[in-house]
Parts: structure tokens; sequence; C-alpha cells
């Protein structure tokens, strides 16, 4: 697979990231905003999501109908999501759609935020909010990353409370969005069939007049303590659990180990989680996970049980971590990370995801990592690096976080 | 049949079908075997399922820990499921390590030790997966929609019943293994860059010489009525609706897919536009047509507040009546360059193509090539479309709810 880098900076700052695949049937662009729900103050907090829904209401040109039926006329693969620590809006097409989907995506990124489009799009993130009610996992990450981050930026909500949403006012969006989306503080990626002298001219075209923008990031160090919480909800069947514990950053050289350590102890088939809880059927689900974010990281267990198990799946979890510290074997690592370069494999044959992880490493990193480039520093990950990250990382301290019905159920 | 596209049925009834893709490092295999859960017996549901779990604990030479260990060690990303029609098995990884991993799938659906601990486990995951649907209102309204809307068996839902589990035995399982896992219309597709002649000597050694046996015809039964509500203290109302449709093998298959894809294809779709984008009645809101050998139909799904779940299931059937009105010649447009876009597209991806020749033959008995899928939706015209439309009004409908209040049917 002959994959080409290319760089180029903007004069007015905007990075522009490309990896070239003339094998490829199709073409993918991102545009990728260092921002998110950890660089929102409490009283605006959901506004980086809620903006996320807005750009797709309109710019100056468009309307809301004409944003969506452009992407038709594309016959875009197209979306956009919000994390704590990034937005991006991306979008996947045919080749001889380029130049359209650049200029399509520049409006996007320079929304109107009209007042009614704003009052409607509100009740839409109501109703998001409410969706994720009727999900017990989704309630139980939330009160995680709230309690184990305290009053660490990362435990913002990413879609804030009903209450905030609510209250906030499109003024105050503008003034966000005035604050942190521009060049300085984003990049565009693109993936796949491409020839970048043309890319560059187009970004020059749509996005050359953008300002930019200086959006700092505030790193407190995060002040983790042990905690556990417990919530109930008469109407649940079953017991979820999560734990959080700190980990490598997306900028520590150990996340690569961090990501093996994670299959290792956790991968949904064949780890060490696996054969302790799930194999025997203590838990109906049992992941051990890495989540790397800015300046710092989390490991995180999460367990689906029956309620009279719970106890007893989280004791085994928490007993299997420990052990892992003394006795990793060779092999184990050796197939976690075969598992890692397949997926690395399949998803470089797909400019979508290429575009996604190249976009989110230079939102972390301003670093391109080529495809062999990641594939060659896993393979140097071995049982040393995975022991040394254990005495660095030793799971502790830990919050654990469940939801169930509370008394055990018949 | 050309240098692209490969098929060979062997005398045991057992299909292999390839596609070569020159460019890939990967490839991707998919198996199917006729253990869907429409041929669970009546009062074992669940059986599939648990059987599909079971086979992975040991087979051949290998124990359940070595098996596990050595699919992990060629990098296989893989995963199993059962559907309507079949019991899947897939992986992908490097094109190689795949041709290494079927003789290890030729073992599990051929020589799986089936063991007794192997199987209390499997059963009681079954049970607890079934138990943790009421926590998940979405996932339930999905499963109750098929229950109360497709002739049975093909409503079932292959997480099966409590009470058929727990009666299932160790013993029963062994017999459906014999049962329900052999040659005669199993389908094994494989995409990526690979030489058919020597996958073909592969999969003879492999399975050549696996038996097959005819399969039992099913008992078909009406679904239980056309109107169902759960009651259930969530935060949203869940809506189901669906009607039965054309075939996929109907020559207007790709005129309805069409027209639904302007339904709901993208965000210019009517459903997002004149129920999100419009109302902002809900953030979930799609329809699609949902394949079934035999039986087609058209399922759609919104989720909304309880006190506007009435105000949009009302706009969710007024935007279906609309439909008989036809399409505008903007908006086939839009759908043919979607619906184009993401067949070429899926030319991308080795498990996508796998699943899609599997399926491809299942349903049609031959591979379709991504060239002949592009002249079909390109042959559609305008006309045509709004022919279609015109013929066949949107209905009767099935409607499920799950939410705390029941709501007002349409007359």
């Amino acid at each position: 697979m002959p994959l080409k880098f290319h760089y180029k900076q903007l004069p007015n700052g905007l990075d522009i990231v490309a990896e070239e695949n003339a094998d490829s049937h199709s073409f993918a662009a991102g545009l990728f905003v260092k921002t998110g729900s950890r660089d929102e103050d409490a009283p605006i907090n959901g506004v980086s999501h809620f903006l996320e829904h807005m750009m797709f209401k309109g710019s100056d040109k468009y309307t809301w109908e004409d944003v969506n039926r452009i992407f038709d006329e594309l016959g875009a693969r197209y979306n956009a999501f919000t994390s704590q620590e990034m937005t991006a809006y991306y979008a996947n097409v045919l080749p001889e759609f380029t130049e359209r989907t650049i200029e399509h995506l520049a409006h996007l990124l320079r929304p109107s935020l009209r007042q009614s489009d704003f009052d409607t799009e509100k009740k839409v993130i109501l109703e998001e909010i409410a969706m994720y009610l009727d999900d017990p996992g989704h309630r139980v990450y939330e009160k995680l990353m709230d309690v184990h981050f305290g009053n660490h930026p990362l435990s913002m909500s990413i879609l804030g409370a009903a209450e905030s949403i609510q209250k906030l006012k499109r003024d105050q969006m503008a003034e966000y969005f005035t604050r942190r989306y521009g060049p300085g503080n984003m990049v565009m990626a693109v993936t796949g069939r491409l020839d970048f002298d043309e890319i560059v001219k187009l970004a020059e075209k749509y996005m050359g007049s953008w300002p930019r923008v200086d959006a700092p990031r505030h790193q407190p160090e995060p002040m983790y303590k042990p905690q556990q919480i417990a919530m109930t909800d008469p109407k649940l069947n079953r017991m979820y659990t999560m734990g959080m514990t700190p980990g490598p950053s997306a900028q520590d050289d150990r996340r690569f180990a961090a990501r093996v350590l994670a299959d290792v102890i956790g991968d949904s088939d064949g780890s060490r989680f696996y054969w302790a809880l799930v194999d025997n059927a203590i838990a109906e689900d049992a992941d051990f996970g890495f989540y790397p974010h800015d300046a710092c990281g989390s490991f995180y267990i999460s367990l689906t049980t029956d309620p009279d198990r719970t106890q007893e799946a989280l004791d085994i979890a928490l007993k299997e971590l420990n052990k892992a510290k003394n006795d990793l074997n060779e092999d184990e690592v050796e197939r976690a990370k075969n598992k890692i370069a397949s997926s690395l494999v399949l998803q470089g044959e797909v400019p979508l995801g290429r575009m996604r992880s190249i976009g989110g490493q230079w939102i972390y990193n301003k670093e391109y990592r080529s495809l062999e480039m990641d594939m060659e520093t896993l393979m140097k990950v071995n049982r040393q690096s995975l022991q040394q990250l254990m005495r660095d990382y030793p799971f502790d301290p830990m919050t654990i976080v469940s939801l169930g019905p509370g008394e055990a159920k018949e | 049949m050309g240098e692209r596209y490969f098929q060979h049925t062997f005398d045991n009834g057992l299909t292999l079908l390839a596609e070569k893709m020159p460019g890939m490092q990967s490839a991707a295999m998919t198996l199917l075997l006729p253990a869907g859960s429409s041929t669970d017996p009546v009062d074992r549901l669940g059986s599939a399922t648990v059987l599909s779990d079971l086979v992975l604990r040991g087979a051949g030479s290998r124990d359940s820990r070595q098996l596990t260990d050595y699919l992990d060690g060629l990098g296989l990303q893989r995963s199993s499921s059962v559907g309507i029609h079949h019991s899947r098995f897939s992986c992908a990884a490097l094109s190689e390590k795949v041709m290494q991993g079927v003789p290890v799938y030729a073992d599990i659906v051929r020589r799986a030790h089936l063991p007794q601990p192997g199987f209390d486990a499997a059963r009681n995951l079954a049970l607890q997966a079934l138990a943790g649907i009421d926590d998940e209102p979405r996932q339930k309204l999905l499963i109750k929609l098929r229950e109360w809307h497709f002739p049975s068996p093909f409503g079932r839902s292959s997480m099966g019943k409590k009470d058929n589990l727990e009666k299932l035995t160790l013993e029963l399982c062994k017999a459906d293994y014999g049962r329900r896992y052999h040659a005669r219309d199993a389908i094994l597709a494989i995409a990526g860059n690979i030489d058919f002649e020597t996958v073909k000597a592969d999969v003879a050694k492999q399975f050549g010489d696996w038996n097959g046996s005819a399969a039992t015809p099913l008992e078909i039964m009406p679904p239980p009525g056309n109107f169902h509500h759960e009651d259930q203290k969530s935060e949203q109302t869940h809506i189901g609706l669906a009607y039965e449709s054309i075939q996929e093998t109907d020559p207007d298959y790709y005129v309805l897919r069409l027209a639904l894809e302007v339904l709901s294809g993208g965000m210019s779709g009517r459903l997002f536009t004149e129920i999100r984008e419009k109302r902002a009645l809900v953030y979930n809101v799609w329809a699609g047509y949902s394949s079934l050998k035999g039986y087609g139909s058209v399922l759609g799904y919104a989720g909304t507040s309880n006190d506007r779940a009435q105000a949009t299931l009302d706009c969710f059937i007024s935007e279906l009546h609309r439909f008989t009105e036809g399409v505008s010649a903007d908006e086939l447009e839009r759908a043919k360059t979607g619906l184009k876009a993401s067949t070429i597209m899926q030319g991308e991806s080795t498990s996508a193509r796998a699943g899609a020749i599997a399926h491809d033959f299942f349903m049609r008995g031959r591979i379709r090539t991504l060239d002949e899928i592009k002249h079909e939706i390109d042959a559609v015209s305008l006309e045509r479309v709004n022919a279609y439309l015109k013929q066949h009004k949107p209905g009767p409908f099935t409607i499920v709810t799950v939410g705390p209040k029941e709501l007002k049917l349409p007359s």
C-alpha cells in the first residue's frame, strides 16, 4: 500500500495533514477542533456538543436544509462527534467530489447560529440527553468521569445536564465559538485518493481567511482518591459497574504498552478477564480498557453482572489486575500485539478510519504517525515494558461506580 | 465469472465464494451455517445462541483455551452471532493468517468438544443477556417489533426465552449440533488478496468430506397481532413501525431501496427533515429495509419524550402516507448518488465484501458484482419510482411501543 504523508500550514495557522493512498476508491476529509467539554465552564456545560449540532444549521450562505441536501448530493458518509477533548466534522466521498466536500466542510465550521435554529435544536439535544438516560451503561460512565476527575475539567459531561442546556443562551455559544474554533486550534486531515497541491489550494480558497485563535487549555494536575459510589434504580434488572484508575496520557510513549496491556487483561475474547469472569459466566461482560486523554489518562474496568454476583466479580477483577503485575507471560503479550496489528491493517485499508486516526493524533501531539511507525512501536512492546507500566501505574487509586436495582431481584 | 468473483459448490452442498481484491493486505472470512433462530426447536428458543458459544469452547485437538489462544495468536479479529436464518462466524486479519484460521473453523463446526462446564456457562450467559433486555428499552423495542411483525418463526429473537433456556440440556445441544451444523446449505465466503484455486483446495481438504443433510421444512404461523404496547417506566417512549414490502429478489427491489433512501437515507431524508429538523420531536428516527428470505419489510424507529410520543407517531405515519404522492427528481438523484457511493466504498473493506457476497448467494444463489449493482441503481427512473409508490401504499402497519403510556393508534 503506497501511503504518502504531506503536511502544510496555511499563513493563518491552519494545519493540513494528508495521507495519500492511490489504491483507495474514496476520499475522506475531517476538520478537528481541539475543544470539548473539558474546555467548558459549568454554566455553559454541553456547549461543544450543542455547537456540533448547530454547525449543521447553516452558514451565511446556506440554510440547514441546504447543508443536509448538499451532503446527500455528494453521496457522502458524513458525521461529527464531540468528546471531552475534541470535536470533529468529517465526510467520506468519491474522489470527484473533493472540492465540493472541502467547500462544504468549510461552511459547516462557519455557522450563523441563528436564534430560531438554536431554539429548535435545543429540543433535539434534550431528546438526546433523555435517550442516554435509558442506557444504564452511559449513566455509569457519566457518573464515573464526574467523581473520578472531581474538580478536574475532564469531569465535565459531554452532553451536559438538561438544566444547563435549558438555560444556555445563543450568545454564550457564539462567544465560545469565537474563542476556540479557528486555525491555531484545529487541523484538517485528509486521506485516501487525493492530490495534495489541490487540497492546499482548496483549503486556502475556502478557509484561508479564517482568523487565528489562541485557545489555551487548562491542565491542572488531577487529584485522585479512592472512592466507591453505588447508585440504585429499582427498574433495572442487572448491575453495571465501572472502575477507573490513572494511566498514561495520549502524549506518553507508554500509551502503546497501555493498549497492549488493556488487550491482555480485558479484551472481549481470550483475555485474563475473559477467562476469570466471562468464560465461567460470573459476569456477562468484563472489559478492561485504556482511555488516553490530553496530559493524563485512565484505565477502566467495566462489568455487567447479576446483582448478587457483583461483589464477587469486582473482587476477581481487582485480583486479576494485581496478579498481572507478577505473572505476565510473553505469549499473551505477543497474542495481544498480533490482534492490535490486525486491527491497524484493517483500519489502514479504509480512508475514513485513517482520517480519524491521523486527525486525532494531530490534535494531541501535532505529530503524524504512519501505519508502519505504529506497527514498529507496537512490535517493540514486550513483557518488560508492560511490567514497568504497571509499576508506574499500579491501578491505585481506583474510583468505582455501580448502578443496579439495589436489593437483589428474583 | 471473471477474475474477481468465484463460486463453487461442493458435492456435500457447501458453497465456497470468493472475491479477489488486489491491493489489500487483509482478508476476511464469513461462514454461514443454516442454524439460525428460525430453526430453533419450538420449545428450545435460544438454543442456536447457546450452541454458537459452546462450539468455541474447544474443538479438534485444542481445548477451549488452546483454541482461543491459537486464533488470537494469528491476530484474527473475530465475531460470531446468530441471526434469523444463520449462525455466523466471521474473522479478518492479514490474508495468510485468515487462511491459517480456516482449519480451526472446520474443527469448530465439525469437531467441537461440547463440554458440560462450557454448556453450563454458555446457557448462563444467554440467560444473563436475556435479563438485560428490560434495562435497554430501545433494544427491547426492536426485538418486540420483529416478534409482532414477522410470521413465526421469522420474528424470533435469537436470545430465546427464559423457560426454554432453563430446560435446555447438553444432550439436547449435542443432538442439535449434529442436526444443524452440516455442509448442506452452508456458505463460506472469503474476500481479500487471495488465490482462488489455493483457497478452494484448502477448503476442499477441510470441509470436502463433511456430511450434509436436508433441511427440515419450517412451520409458518402468523404473528400475534398488529399492535402491542410494553409498559415500562422509561425516560423516552420508543416507537417501532413496520409494514410488509417486496422481497429483495423482486425486480423492483432497487426502486424500493431508492424510495427508502428518500425517506430516510441521509440528513436530507424526509423523516429526519420533518420529525427532527423541523419539529425537533426526536434525536433518533429512521426507517429501512429488512430482508429475510421470503419476506421483505420496512421497519422504522423513533425515540421521543413521553409527552411528545403521540405527535411523533402521528407525524411518522403521515410521512409514510405522503410517500404515495411520489418523490421529486432531485430527491431521487441524491438517493442514487448516496446508494452508489456506499456500494463503491464497500469495495474498500474485505469484511464488508465477505459478508455481502455470502448474503447475495443466500438470497439469489449467486454473487452480484459491484458494477451490476451500480447499473441496477442507474436503471431506476423517476417514473418507475413514482408508479411503484402509487401502487404500493405503505401498510397495514405493525406498531409496537415501549414506554410509560399507551398511544392512540391510527384508524
